[in-house]
């Protein structure tokens, strides 16, 4: 049996901080341009860092755009998900060329309603680990450069053809990314008051608001101009749940007429342990593209940093030998193929089949797993963490003399100074301990999530349905903690040295 | 494996924008770089660099500045530097230290008693994590 509960209305059950309500923070965020006033900055760093790919120096860690692509975008990313919130999607600089091609060019069409899920985004987002791998990704600004621009590209012309945020909902893997990422960040945007929701007669905040100055015949309204959209991701604030497809843009604040949209703190990962309908989203628990969503972030995350370390070299030398292959493609698409789709099939399979036997119920086995999946999403988080902050806080400062670099070599002045070539930033040795502590609190996460899915699914034989999803979550952890144990050994060569 | 041809592409389109239009004061392309480590291949930690530098009919070239830097071909990682000294005439020994295991790029300048510069990008690839 299933229990249901009621949808979360955080103002309705404790007094929760409302980052709207912050004196002149909050008068700046609700501003109709505060988003666009993110984006600009960043517009402008990615052209930087677009410019410097392609005319700098093809050396990663003098470029610009692999730097601040590789180590300080995604590890930002991350660390700003679990202190705040999806920042990141708020100030996303890819929207912004987007708006602009929406003043001419009217999206006709809806998206179509076999791909209105998340199979475009999954199988982006694991090209996109499998282009990283193949081609190096990190050691070429070049190819950098091109994913950036290739970035801006598919974001607007999708956008520019599709109405609603198309690209965001179910194309873009870094929102998806962002999306699962956000369940254990502290803030959501969520409505202040329910009762004020249940008594408004426009929601706005999902329908928009339009021009109807003069007009009195309300059976036009449809017709009339937009003067301020609402909610692109279909999110209607009284039925949404948590961070899911909130890319934090704001519209729905812009929007609603009786400012009941804040953003609001809230117990992380809490989301995670919701079942039943969620606006926009529909049934997680039932949602098999986002079983495998969670299952690419989660298995992903493990893959991408165990490609950093000596094993992955010797793993890749003996299937050459035992194949003959010569070429890296088909053996690293075996690699990808058992990570990504074997293990967890058996992993998620056997864990579900001994639930199923422990509460002695008839549900399919992917229906636990389906149940079961977003209990990964905190420990999935945790290695992702573990591994760009990495990355991040033993690096964060090379920006410094890099960008001091590519000022004289731009012109040949040394405005910022000489490089401090020195700087970098933590020693791995106090690091170490940071990425421990964010895998074990992902493992946590995930115990709890899975322990709340657990009762749910049978209150009499909660231990039952709990325990093999426990170690599944252990299994992991323990092969991430491997994996950062190992000496890094960053290579780019197949079978060469 | 890497998509090297646009990529180098890019580099040619790169190198030509930037550094095109200036010419060296001596033909340096002739010099013959050799670097060497020991261990060999190299492995983490400080070890010794050996570099010999030749010009025309393999003559060692003398009273040379050579300074290298040891790069990740990952970014965000520190460079080590190294300013080597003369132990036999164009034979200039040094310390670097590869503070991590993996594929590194030796950036060698140096500057020669004509006032030329010289400089070589030396791929070290795979060094051993201990
Ligand atoms: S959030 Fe605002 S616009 Fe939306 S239903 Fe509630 S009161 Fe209406
Ligand atoms: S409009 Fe939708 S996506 Fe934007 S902040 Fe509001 S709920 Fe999130
Ligand atoms: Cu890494």
């Amino acid at each position: 049996m299933s229990v249901v509960r009621e949808i979360a209305a955080p103002s309705n059950q404790v007094a929760t901080f409302d980052l709207l309500r912050v004196p002149a923070l909050g008068r700046f965020l609700r501003w109709r341009y505060s988003r666009i006033a993110f984006q600009v900055p960043l517009l402008f760093v990615g052209m930087l860092m677009v410019a410097h790919a392609f005319w700098g120096p093809q050396l990663a860690p003098k470029n610009l755009a692999a730097l601040l692509t590789w180590v300080h975008f995604r590890g930002l990313v991350v660390v700003v998900i679990l202190l705040v919130g999806n920042l990141f999607c708020m100030a996303c600089p890819f929207m912004l060329p987007r708006e602009l091609a929406r003043r001419w060019f009217h999206p006709r069409w809806n998206w179509p309603p076999a791909l209105r899920n998340k199979w475009p985004a999954i199988v982006l987002f694991v090209f996109v680990l499998f282009v990283y791998e193949l081609c190096d990704l990190w050691s070429d600004p070049w190819w950098t450069g091109v994913l950036i621009v290739g970035y801006f590209v598919a974001a607007t012309v999708v956008d520019a053809l599709f109405t609603g945020a198309s690209f965001c909902k179910h194309v873009c893997p870094v929102g998806q990314f962002n999306f699962l990422g956000s369940a254990l960040s502290p803030l959501e945007v969520a409505i202040r008051d329910k009762d004020v929701c249940t008594h408004c007669k426009t929601h706005d905040c999902i329908q928009g608001r339009r021009d109807h100055s003069g007009e009195t015949d309300m059976s036009t309204l449809k017709r009339l101009p937009v003067i301020q959209r609402g909610c692109e991701l279909e999110l209607f604030q009284p039925n949404k749940v948590g961070n899911l497809d909130c890319t934090f843009c704001l519209d729905c604040v812009y929007a609603c007429p009786h400012d009941n949209v804040g953003i609001m703190t809230r117990l992380p990962a809490a989301e995670l342990t919701i079942s039943g309908t969620r606006s926009g989203v529909g049934i997680f628990e039932r949602r098999f593209d986002l079983t495998m969503l969670v299952t690419v972030f989660t298995f992903g995350a493990v893959l991408n940093a165990f490609a950093m370390i000596s094993p992955v070299y010797a793993l890749e030398q003996w299937a050459a030998g035992v194949t003959g292959l010569r070429v890296e493609w088909p053996i690293l698409s075996g690699i990808f193929i058992v990570v990504l789709v074997l293990e967890p099939a058996i992993i998620l399979g056997a864990a579900a089949a001994v639930t199923r036997w422990g509460v002695a119920t008839r549900e399919p086995i992917l229906g636990v797993v389906n149940r079961f999946a977003r209990s990964l999403i905190p420990i999935g988080f945790g290695i992702w963490l573990a591994h760009y902050g990495f990355h991040f806080f033993t690096g964060f400062l090379t920006v410094i003399p890099v960008a001091q670099n590519a000022v004289i070599q731009a012109i040949g002045q040394p405005l910022l100074g000489e490089p401090l070539w020195q700087l970098s930033g933590f020693s791995a040795a106090i690091v170490f301990p940071m990425q421990v502590g964010f895998m074990g609190l992902g493992l946590l996460g995930s115990w709890i999530v899975a322990a709340v899915i657990a009762r749910d699914m049978s209150p009499t034989r909660t231990w039952s349905a709990f325990a093999p999803w426990a170690v599944v979550h252990a299994l992991l952890f323990a092969s991430a903690y491997w994996i950062m144990m190992q000496p890094m050994d960053m290579r780019g060569t197949f079978l060469g040295a | 494996m890497r998509f090297s041809t646009l990529g180098r592409a890019g580099l040619l389109i790169a190198l030509a924008l930037f550094a095109g239009c200036r010419k060296s004061a001596s033909d340096t392309a002739a010099i013959k770089v050799d670097l060497t480590f020991a261990p060999s291949p190299p492995t983490v930690g400080k070890i010794s660099a050996t570099l010999t530098l030749a010009g025309k009919n393999n003559q060692p070239l003398s009273n040379v500045e050579v300074r290298l830097e040891g790069n990740m071909n990952h970014a965000g990682m520190k460079p080590s530097f190294a300013d080597l000294s003369e132990e036999a005439p164009g034979r200039y020994v040094g310390t670097l230290d590869f503070t991590m295991g993996g594929d590194w790029f030796v950036l060698v300048t140096a500057r020669l008693p004509d006032g030329g510069r010289l400089e070589r990008k030396i791929d070290v690839l795979g060094v051993q994590a201990r």
